[in-house]
């Protein structure tokens, strides 16, 4: 029996795979560490929320993807310039300056948000298919780039960027495009958000958001889309499902992240693939 | 005068944020971990002191018991969480922190109540007038206060075989260890000192606000992450000139670009000004 | 093998189950930030309705049948707020529901119970959004531009003052207040010299002192919470700075009082509760809500307290669990809350009383009330 909620949770859970997926190509492929994915999100959402009422939705979300991709660029212009944990804290102020920005712009709603997002006009199965076979496209695209000589590009700049530039790899080409595609995917995560609240409020872009995005690729195990992908629906359900627990939810979210770090450093993929080789020898010792 | 007050207003926060950040740069600086939980280990040592100064009616005490207590606190997350992660991806830590930092913020919430708690009897309500400048006592606190623990760590960094051992160590870990240098012990002390640190800046901040809860970590965990970028990674030097510079930055963004910008987003636009120019921080880092 | 079940052992917590019991009872769905930075103010909504519940299952609940409060957690966050709205709707099957959130979470929620036809209350959530989903949709509290311009009235006509200078958390309720405050300023004569706002998570606020003391405001007109409040006006007053200081429901906790300790005193604050009230209601629930939770009544408690009790007694009077009927009732009724006597106009707002209390020997007590609720009265549409 599928139900409005089932439907709504379908949606809140497509949504954050856009982003881990997205979030996945520019950290887990290309080893770029991102602490503000939640701007892109942003920009994609504000992008929506003002084109939506002239455009119809599959320009409306194109565009809210371009216009993503446009900050990310500039965002993995930057890239080239600062490395490693200067580019973290970089990504995180990005995220920090977006928020900032956007509460004190009256022409986009500042505080009170902008409300009033036309209806996508899908019905509720219908928008539940479109974010399925977003998610699915993203997929697909993350798969696809990894079997490809850009995903064999990513692997060489994520492992050692020095290195790959003397094999003759452009390592600020391979920065750029993970930026430029992984932003793109944020943009149309936040036309999809637009769609599904029908009205945006700039804390629901903020820091914390780019924080639980990132946790669910680094506890995916980075880099592995099937990991990523369970990660984030399982991390996104957790809450939903402990609502039993009410009090305690978010300590036993935070306990499972420790835990799984700390027991399985290579996320879930890792832990999978040590259960199943332990399996194969027959067992430990 | 309002420029005087500006400035002084933006050194006291800045102090604040320099007692914190310089407890983070020397962890990192040493493993570098970017450990977010650091400002878990503030809130604590911020509830600790109220906690025991209301018990005991003695604040110099109960900052001595907090500065302890979440000394040892940090030794331990260092050694149940850290020390196994250490040849693993800097992110996996990063990760682990941003987790425990979590569940520290959840746990005083459960613990201690949402609604945050205060001095029974308000420390420090004093008012300091020099000549036409006037400075509330507990502003002053946190001015005298960063400075005594700040000399106190660079004499300690300087003068003592503890401060030799830990340059060694940061410089090079295997040389050091060839000196006979036990690197093992250095990281434990640091994250002692670094983490009672973290607790004399809680206890500042709460006699500051006479309130602690348990999110008051939460601005202080990304606000001095970018306080050591700024300072050029591991730099303890460059930490305390980005800290006060940004008190200072703050304070004057807060009047000036208020209407446009808000004071998270103003900091972060000087950080990524900063670090566009010079991309290792305003200070080059000390380590090679 | 440790390390095999250590593995197992993770993988298995991936896997936590479950488990919801029906029962025959009248449920009220309720929602509320109880964990993140607003968890303060979900914890005393919840308590408020709880304690409404309470009192009506011990004197034996609706027409024979008990209630039930399924309570669920909105984290302040809009999204999630969708599916858990639904979930209520859907699954709990829910007479009505009271929103104990902020503005972002039940304005997500009010479309979902609008469609699904469930009644649904916001007990103290500013924006003007929320009522417009439609006909099922009400609010209990103050519209924030109904409380800002309560604050002007305050100022200028009861205080005659006129050089304000106003300091404004930076959200939506800070962004409201304000705005209601200038709207009708002009009114009173009241002449704002600046503006300035302050994030949520700030309890620092010396370069914002420093810059009201330039100012010599007469008056300053401060929106934000008790956890900004209270260090605020401690600082303000460590300052030297002796202008009025003028505050909203936000403030209204004993928790303001305890941390900005004598620098609350001849703090002015518009709310809904009075607490020198002698209406029945108002001092039944104050003392029952002290007694349960050995802790002191705040705004935010009346508040969730009022919309259960309206939600419990539109049910009573209803006598059925028919949405349409319960409703009607709403519309049509007057509610007897802790926050006064309750009634509603055209577009589901309340209409009532704003209560102006001033901290005076460490306690909230009656300053004024303004009830010209022709000033006050809410937009119909």
């Amino acid at each position: 029996m599928i139900g409005a909620y089932e439907i709504t949770l379908v949606a809140v859970v497509s949504i954050n795979l856009m982003l881990a997926l997205g979030l996945n190509l520019i950290t887990g492929f290309c080893g770029q560490v991102s602490l503000g994915h939640a701007a892109f999100f942003g920009t994609g959402a504000y992008a929506a929320a003002l084109a939506a009422g002239g455009l119809s939705l599959p320009v409306v979300l194109v565009l809210a993807g371009l216009v993503a991709c446009a900050l990310g660029l500039l965002v993995g212009v930057a890239s080239l310039r600062v490395r490693e944990d200067f580019l973290a804290i970089t990504t995180m102020g990005v995220g920090f300056v977006f928020l900032g920005f956007v509460r004190k712009q009256g022409w986009l709603g500042a505080e009170m948000g902008l409300t009033d997002i036309p209806d996508h006009g899908l019905g509720d199965i219908g928008f539940v298919g479109l974010c399925l076979a977003l998610v699915a496209a993203m997929a697909a695209l993350s798969w696809h780039i990894k079997r490809s000589w850009m995903g064999f590009g990513f692997a060489a700049v994520a492992d050692d960027e020095r290195t790959a530039r003397t094999l003759g790899i452009n390592a600020a080409a391979y920065k750029l495009a993970a930026f430029v595609i992984g932003t793109f995917l944020a943009g149309v995560a936040g036309a999809v958000y637009a769609y599904f609240t029908r009205f945006i409020i700039p804390s629901a872009f903020g820091f914390t958001v780019s924080i639980s995005i990132l946790t669910m690729v680094i506890v995916g195990g980075v880099g592995s889309i099937w990991g990523v992908v369970a990660a984030c629906v399982v991390l996104t359900l957790l809450p939903e499902f402990s609502r039993v627990i009410n009090d305690y939810k978010l300590l036993l979210y935070g306990a499972l992240i420790v835990l799984t770090m700390r027991f399985a450093p290579g996320g879930l993929a890792g832990l999978v693939r040590s259960l199943v080789a332990r399996r194969s020898t027959g067992g430990a010792p | 005068m309002l420029h005087v007050e500006l400035v002084l207003q933006g050194l006291v926060n800045g102090s604040m944020y320099a007692v914190i950040a310089v407890g983070l740069t020397l962890v990192y600086g040493l493993l570098r971990i970017l450990h977010v939980a650091h400002a878990g280990l503030f809130t604590l040592g911020a509830y600790i002191t109220v906690l025991i100064t209301n018990a005991t009616g003695s604040l110099p005490l109960a900052v001595a018991v907090s500065a302890v207590t979440v000394g040892v606190a940090g030794m331990l997350v260092y050694r149940l969480l850290y020390e196994p992660l250490l040849d693993r991806p800097p992110y996996v830590a990063l990760i682990a922190s941003i987790g425990l930092f979590i569940c520290m913020e959840e746990g005083y919430r459960i613990v201690f109540g949402p609604y945050g708690n205060s001095f029974d009897t308000m420390q420090l309500t004093e008012r300091i007038n020099i000549g036409p400048i006037g400075m509330a006592a507990a502003d002053a606190a946190m001015l005298v206060g960063a400075v005594v623990l700040l000399t106190g760590l660079g004499l300690l960094m300087k003068r003592t075989r503890f401060g030799v051992a830990w340059r060694a160590t940061v410089t090079d870990p295997a040389m050091a260890r060839a000196f006979g240098i036990d690197t093992v012990k250095v990281r434990y002390v640091n994250f002692f000192i670094a983490s009672a640190l973290a607790a004399a800046a809680g206890a500042l901040v709460a006699v500051l606000n006479n309130l602690v809860e348990p999110t008051m970590g939460s601005v202080p965990s990304y606000k001095s992450l970018a306080i050591i970028v700024l300072g050029g990674l591991g730099n303890v030097g460059g930490t305390l000139a980005a800290a006060l510079l940004l008190g200072v930055i703050e304070a004057y963004g807060t009047i000036y670009a208020g209407s446009f910008l808000d004071r998270d987003a103003i900091a972060f636009v000087f950080l990524i000004a900063v670090l566009m120019v010079r991309p290792q921080g305003l200070f080059a880092t000390g380590r090679p | 093998m440790r390390r095999t079940l250590q593995r197992l052992a993770l993988a298995a917590l991936w896997l936590t189950p479950s488990a919801a019991l029906a029962q025959d009872v009248v449920k009220i769905g309720f929602h509320a930030p109880l964990t993140g930075f607003a968890a303060a103010d979900g914890k005393s909504a919840r308590q408020g309705a709880e304690l409404a519940v309470q009192q009506a299952n011990a004197a034996g609940g609706i027409n024979g049948k008990k209630i039930e409060l399924v309570v669920y957690d909105d984290e302040g966050k809009p999204e999630n707020t969708i599916p858990l709205a639904n979930k209520l709707t859907g699954q709990d099957k829910v007479a009505v529901v009271v929103s104990g959130g902020y503005s972002g979470p039940t304005r997500a929620a009010a479309p979902v119970m609008q469609r699904a036809g469930v009644p649904y209350l916001s007990a103290y959530a500013i924006h003007p959004d929320i009522t417009r989903a439609g006909d099922f949709i009400f609010r209990t509290g103050m519209m924030g531009e109904v409380q800002g311009r309560a604050g002007a009235k305050l100022v200028g006509e009861l205080l005659k003052k006129k050089k304000v200078v106003i300091v404004a958390v930076n959200n939506d309720f800070g962004q409201a207040l304000t705005a209601g405050f200038k709207e009708v300023a002009p009114k009173f004569g009241i002449e704002v010299l600046k503006e300035h706002t302050f994030a949520m998570p700030d309890r620092q606020f010396g370069p914002l002192v420093a810059q009201v003391k330039a100012s010599a405001p007469e008056v300053i007109y401060a929106p934000g919470y008790f956890f900004n409040a209270g260090p605020l006006v401690a600082q303000l007053r460590a300052a030297g700075v002796d202008a009025t200081i003028i505050g909203q429901e936000g403030y209204d906790s004993q928790r303001f009082i305890e941390i900005a300790g004598k620098a609350s005193e001849g703090v002015i604050v518009t709310t809904s509760l009075d607490r020198d009230s002698s209406a029945p209601a108002t001092r039944s629930f104050i003392e029952n809500y002290e007694k349960t939770f050995k802790d002191r009544v705040d705004m935010v408690a009346a508040s969730g307290n009022a919309a259960a009790t309206v939600a419990i007694e539109a049910l009573r009077k209803a006598g059925s669990t028919d949405p349409k009927a319960i409703r009607d009732t709403i519309r049509a009724g007057t509610f007897e809350t802790a926050i006064g006597t309750l009634s509603f106009n055209s577009l589901g707002e309340v209409k009532k009383a704003v209560q102006v209390q001033v901290v005076k020997d460490g306690n909230f007590h009656r300053y004024a009330v303004i009830d010209d609720l022709g000033f006050l009265a809410p937009p119909e549409k």
